[in-house]
């Protein structure tokens, strides 16, 4: 485990930056928020760009001052910016051994070159040299290096919004693996819904350079900030299913979410036993009673624990509690939009028992697949 | 020696030449690169009023140059003086006056086509290297060095030439004088004064050949360099 603490204040041009949070984990924190809303500020002065910064940050019990005294090359970071760059004139293996060379530290160990050369699939790329990679390719070099400088955490910054959805997807799965695997804590700026909901293990949402809410994906993409901040119209929630079997023939997935089952559409990749997947709260359909089930591939049963109406539009969020599990003690939250009009109809209230049928198709597949 | 139109004052002028040539690339390499890499990677609010003051002996007649070098270096001056005190020679009509003076009128010429290859390698390359472990200058000699190559043999390159072909300041501030501050361009004059053209055509087609091969040198390594890129 982990402990970074974080407090930055400070004007960035006219802009003033106000953050803190305190970080207590090995797993991946995603600093989510809207462009222009401080997150590579906050990148920047950790891996010791910004120096004019008022800054507090303690990686476990070792404070780092945020000036001339700590330069970005004598942090604990590991940092990839936007865009990431090779070094033209190295070959990808002399790319991977620059930081290698310049680990003074004994810790070593940790993670040997080769190793990541397998995990990554870069063993046919060795000899290339930059320009003759493709944009993945580069972006697996670069993050590879990055891991290789051995670093206590690692400073993702949107490493990957330049990238095919298919790439991102393989690159996200790398990720969490070598998250996984290595122990290394990882903090991954993002503005996009479908890389969160597919390596968050915490969230932070930061506005205007605050920090708005934080904790762990589901509260984060079921809260009303969330929801305000992204807008009604996509606002969704995110399941965490066990997986069960995989259809090779139909190309389908089954999992199981709190007991009940879920059928999604593609196969996951082949290290996820937990798969996320991302429901849109307009693609749901809420009944009072239960409906022939061959509408749809799925029915789900849940509990309604909130409802809102909206005074101005024609529509009403639900916010449904899926049923517990005997196994499983905590309950997941979805949530549904629909029209007020037919909320009346439906004449379903608060704590009444509900049917959810979402069709497979509507599921977000770019949030799991491989 | 005469027999090839090539006297032994000539022969003088042109070791003056290369030396002068080659002393002030070393100086340039000194203090223009640094220049060059503040200007690319440092300076925001100071950037135009320096780079004018860079650029301005490529747009400045250079008698005018001259004139206020002549009255920098002249013994009555802070400069002068020190230079008699180390020296025991005044720093004007010698040969490290003309250094001075060549550096002075050569660096834009060394800063320019250093200051762009250093720009087109951007902050961000110099943000990764220092995030992935390595110094400020472990980052210039490891990473900056090898990628602005062509831009340094271009720097080097334009320098020297200039150097060379300089009259007008040379002739000002070093006087011509033989065997010590007369460079070729300045026997070039003499001769054609003299009326002796033949001498003045042995030179005047050396400098005319070599230049055309440091060119020709320049232009075919950078276009090497980017067929090689592809």
């Amino acid at each position: 485990m982990t402990n970074l603490f974080v407090k930055i204040t400070g004007y960035v041009g006219d802009f003033f930056l106000d953050f803190e949070h305190e970080f207590n984990t090995s797993g991946i924190t995603v600093l989510y928020g809207s462009n222009g809303s401080g997150k590579s500020t906050i990148i920047s002065a950790l891996s010791g760009f910004i120096n004019h910064l008022e800054a507090k940050i303690v990686l476990n019990d070792r404070s780092i001052e945020n000036t001339k005294e700590f330069p970005p090359h004598k942090r604990p970071f590991g940092t990839m910016f936007q865009n990431p760059i090779l070094f033209e004139h190295m070959s990808v293996s002399q790319n991977l051994d620059y930081p290698i060379k310049r680990n003074k530290s004994l810790n070593q160990t940790l993670l040997s070159k080769e190793e990541l050369i397998n995990y990554l699939e870069l063993g046919s790329l060795l000899n290339r040299y930059p320009q003759n990679l493709s944009g993945g390719e580069k972006l697996r070099v670069a993050l590879a290096r990055t891991i290789l400088k051995q670093s206590d955490y690692l400073l993702l910054d949107e490493p990957m919004s330049d990238l095919d959805i298919k790439t991102k997807a393989r690159l996200l799965n790398f990720l969490k693996m070598i998250n996984k695997q290595f122990k290394i804590p990882i903090l991954y700026v993002s503005h996009s819904i479908e890389e969160i909901s597919q390596i968050a293990d915490e969230i932070i949402l930061i506005k205007n350079g605050k920090k708005i809410i934080s904790g762990s994906v589901s509260k984060i993409l079921n809260s009303n900030s969330f929801q305000r901040l992204i807008g009604k119209f996509e606002s969704s929630s995110v399941l965490e299913g066990i997986l069960i079997k995989t259809d090779q023939l139909m190309n389908m997935t089954k999992l199981d979410v709190n007991g009940q089952t879920l059928i999604v559409p593609g196969r996951p990749g082949l290290m996820d036993n937990i798969v996320r997947v991302r429901i849109r709260s307009r693609d749901i359909i809420v009944s009072p009673v239960k409906i022939n089930t061959h509408i749809t591939e799925n029915e789900l049963e849940g509990i309604i624990t909130r409802i809102y109406t909206e005074k101005d539009t024609a529509f009403s969020e639900l916010v449904i509690k899926l049923t517990k599990s005997k196994i499983k003690k905590t309950s997941q939250i979805l949530g549904a939009r629909i029209t007020t009009y037919n909320l009346n109809k439906m004449n379903i209230a608060e704590n009444k028992k509900v049917f959810i049928y979402i069709s497979s198709v509507s599921i977000d597949r770019q949030a799991y697949q491989y | 020696m005469d027999t090839f139109n090539f006297s032994s004052s000539d022969f003088n002028a042109v070791f003056i030449t290369l030396k002068l040539a080659l002393t002030t690339c070393f100086f340039l390499a000194l203090i223009g690169t640094p220049l060059s890499y503040f200007l690319a990677f440092k300076s925001k609010r100071a950037k135009p009023f320096l780079e004018s003051i860079v650029t301005l002996p490529l747009v400045l007649p250079p008698t005018v140059i001259g004139f206020y070098l002549i009255v920098f270096f002249s013994p009555d001056t802070a400069l002068g003086k020190f230079f008699i005190l180390l020296t025991g020679e005044q720093l004007i009509f010698s040969f490290y006056g003309l250094v001075l003076a060549s550096i002075i009128y050569s660096l834009p010429f060394w800063v320019q086509p250093l200051q762009s290859a250093l720009e087109k390698i951007g902050n961000d390359t110099l943000k990764t290297s220092e995030s992935l472990g390595a110094s400020k200058f472990d980052t210039f000699i490891n990473v900056i060095v090898p990628l602005s190559k062509k831009g340094f043999l271009t720097s080097f390159i334009i320098s020297f030439a200039h150097t060379m072909g300089e009259f007008g300041i040379v002739l000002m501030v070093g006087g011509g004088i033989h065997g010590k501050t007369k460079v070729i361009a300045i026997s070039i004059y003499d001769h054609v004064e003299q009326l002796s053209f033949e001498k003045a055509h042995f030179l005047a087609g050396g400098m005319l050949i070599l230049s055309f091969i440091i060119l020709l040198t320049l232009f075919y390594s950078n276009k090497r360099s980017i067929v090689r890129v592809k």
